[in-house]
């Protein structure tokens, strides 16, 4: 195994981007860092900026505005990089599909700077903090 | 104030109004055309007192509509006052920042989704839509095509 996807999967450290999210997806991911699920225990924390982080996770649809700034996040965040989209919206834009302001989901926009990049998906509207870890960790177990 | 003494100050500024309509005894529906727009609201803020709520601005394809909402707390009534701007190629209205700070924002997102000018609004700048957007373009405007590439 490559030695920096070891280290990734020992500690993925996580930076939190929201694209366009309604809030309901941030409150489920800080959710995730709380005492009850903890997601601490598996070396997964959240850190205050890109270039300290693992794995992105980008919470809704990628709104005009918010698209630059994300491909910005995804180009300082160290590579190997996963892309973990969170919920409905950012896994296929949901409910705003048609709006005018859309231009996702996230895979796009990601995939247009690095066609090879590692994106996984946590549907659900929003996804719970269960259905979160177990993306995790299948994801880092995929790796 | 209690409900009937509302109704009758009310009743002053009838004039300018085209329509006045009480359906229940806690929701007014006033209308009245653009150019009386500012002084009904300096009427409803400073004379009755009310409380500025919310403005909404409604495309109704051969002109727009401002609802301007106010809450009379003293007795809970609501009061809609729905104003018609008639010219749907140039809308304007007079702004009632200069007489309620409070409106600023939501003038600026009506102005920047909807196109509708705010005469003397200290501050018209872009409020919610992407920095990179092009002029002229009201996304919630009815006849806006939403398949446009932007």
């Amino acid at each position: 195994m490559n030695w920096k996807i070891w280290s990734l999967k020992k500690s993925p450290w996580v930076f939190h981007v929201n694209t366009g999210a309604c809030n309901n997806c941030d409150i489920e991911v800080v959710n995730c860092l709380t005492p009850k699920f903890d997601v601490e225990r598996f070396g997964v924390t959240l850190v205050g900026s890109p270039r300290h982080a693992d794995a992105l996770l980008v919470t809704g649809v990628v709104t005009a505005q918010a698209a630059p700034r994300l491909i910005q996040a995804y180009q300082q965040a160290t590579k190997p990089c996963v892309v973990f989209s969170i919920g409905a919206c950012a896994c296929g834009t949901g409910i705003f599909h048609t709006g005018y302001h859309v231009v996702g989901p996230v895979d796009k926009i990601i995939k247009e700077i690095d066609p090879n990049a590692i994106i996984a998906y946590v549907p659900g509207c929003p996804p719970k903090p269960e259905a979160m870890i177990s993306g995790i960790v299948k994801t880092l177990n995929a790796l | 104030m209690s409900p009937d003494e509302l109704v009758e100050k009310l009743n002053t500024i009838k004039s300018s109004l085209t329509q006045f309509e009480q359906l229940l005894n806690n929701r007014i529906y006033l209308s009245c055309e653009s150019e009386n727009c500012f002084e009904i609201n300096k009427f409803l803020f400073q004379e009755l007192k009310a409380r500025f709520v919310i403005a909404t601005a409604i495309d109704c394809e051969q002109y727009f509509e401002i609802l301007y909402h106010y809450s009379y707390d003293q007795t809970g009534c609501v009061i809609n006052l729905k104003c018609f701007i008639r010219d749907h190629e140039n809308p304007q209205v007079e702004s009632i920042t200069p007489l309620i700070p409070a409106a600023e924002w939501i003038e600026r997102e009506m102005h920047d989704l909807e196109g509708i000018e705010f005469n003397n609004h200290p501050c018209m700048e872009r409020l919610i839509l992407a920095d990179d957007w092009p002029e002229g373009e009201y996304p919630l405007r009815k006849d806006w095509n939403h398949e446009k590439e932007i």
